[in-house]
């Protein structure tokens, strides 16, 4: 297994980071290869430029500001998503990591006439998304979870046919406990289990 | 006199979503209405919140220090119009920062007993102008998270009389007579709302 970690988190002594190690742990645990991509840390910048967008559909040209990326894309069978979900969605950076390199030609196949967008990602298998909410799990399903929706149906989309999702998200993180978030991480190891199985 | 505040969200002076964008000001400025024209990316608006921000997010009223001006005019609005594309089934990165960074607890939202509770109450219409790529049933396909941001997420904490969701699908197949017939259509929809 060769998994692509994409972690989103602006402080370094977050919650989200002790679900990054546990992620990580039982990658180690099963013999996986995973590469670690730190938005908050590499600086990513999230904004999708004008130049960019000229580009978007050049195929040739539309890799090469976020080449790295790109390439551990395809290196993965495997892409995992930590980070917090604010406004009911993800952060900015992460939001920005999707706009910038899923691009034509990498993410998604556009369509010649009469046709559909096709999925690019097919090299991905397995989907594992790790969040943290402020809101209750009530209000997030109220809402339409729009920031799961965004990688569980969103991405999962145009990754390979039957591409399995793996989730887990601790609610109401703002007034969690110790015991609250001991529990999640348990939560996130059984799942990146079935995950990894 | 009504102030509208104006949120758009496409790098491309020359695009379809720019010339939504400028028919909705003149639509607004129009009915005589005082419009706050954000353009974020020509004001060049960071999107992403500091670990400073994060520790300090709910200590209202320190939060809204670096962000002061953008926290005054949202404050002052008594309308709300969003004006963006969605790509990848969401809003621009630089959109969705401007909720994680403005939307702030004590500006937009309080938080009591550990509910949300809207404090963005002074703006009474709210709307949004957007453009999909991909087909209405693809969108719908993956639960549509921008139109349930507004909607839902956004609707909750101004709870405005009215509300209106315009969205062209389709994007990369529009003709440009359905392009032109969208463009008039928004026109038609925020003279009356």
């Amino acid at each position: 297994m060769r998994a692509l970690i994409v972690f989103c988190h602006p402080k370094t002594d977050s919650f989200s980071g002790a679900v990054l190690e546990t992620v990580k742990a039982r990658l180690d645990a099963a013999q996986a290869e995973y590469r670690v991509r730190d938005l908050y840390r590499s600086n990513f910048s999230p904004v999708l430029t004008g130049h960019e967008l000229d580009i978007y559909l050049d195929e040739a040209a539309n890799t090469e500001p976020v080449a790295q990326d790109v390439a551990d894309l395809q290196w993965a069978d495997t892409l995992i998503f930590v980070y917090p979900t604010w406004w009911y969605g993800l952060p900015a950076m992460l939001k920005g990591w999707l706009d910038r390199v899923l691009v034509p030609g990498v993410a998604f196949i556009m369509p010649k006439d009469g046709e559909d967008i096709r999925p690019g990602l097919t090299n991905i298998k397995r989907l594992g998304v790790f969040t943290t909410c402020g809101a209750s799990w009530w209000l997030t399903t109220l809402i339409g979870a729009p920031g799961k929706r965004t990688l569980t149906r969103g991405v999962r989309a145009i990754c390979a046919k039957g591409c399995r999702t793996f989730y887990a998200a601790h609610h109401l993180m703002d007034s969690s406990s110790p015991e609250s978030r001991a529990k999640h991480l348990d939560r996130v190891g059984q799942t990146m289990d079935r995950l990894t199985a | 006199m009504t102030r509208a505040l104006v949120l758009a969200a496409h790098p491309v002076p020359d695009s379809f979503n720019a010339a939504l964008h400028a028919k909705t000001v003149a639509t607004l400025e129009g009915r005589g209405w005082d419009v706050d024209d954000c353009d974020l990316y020509a004001e060049g608006f960071d999107p992403v919140m500091t670990e400073v921000e994060r520790r300090g997010y709910h200590d209202y009223p320190e939060n809204t220090e670096s962000v002061k001006t953008h926290v005054e005019r949202l404050k002052a609005a008594d309308a709300l119009i969003l004006v963006f594309p969605v790509w990848n089934f969401g809003f621009p990165a630089i959109l969705k920062g401007y909720l994680d960074r403005v939307f702030l607890p004590g500006v937009s939202f309080v938080i009591k007993n550990d509910k949300v509770a809207p404090n963005l109450t002074k703006v009474r219409r709210l709307a949004a102008v957007t453009t999909y790529g991909g087909t209405r049933l693809r969108a719908i396909g993956a639960g549509d998270p921008p139109r349930k941001c507004v909607t839902r997420a956004i609707w909750h904490v101004c709870r405005p009389r009215s509300m209106k969701y315009l969205a062209l699908y389709g994007m990369n197949a529009a003709s440009d007579a359905k392009r032109a017939r969208f463009l008039t259509h928004v026109g038609a929809q925020l003279e009356t709302f």
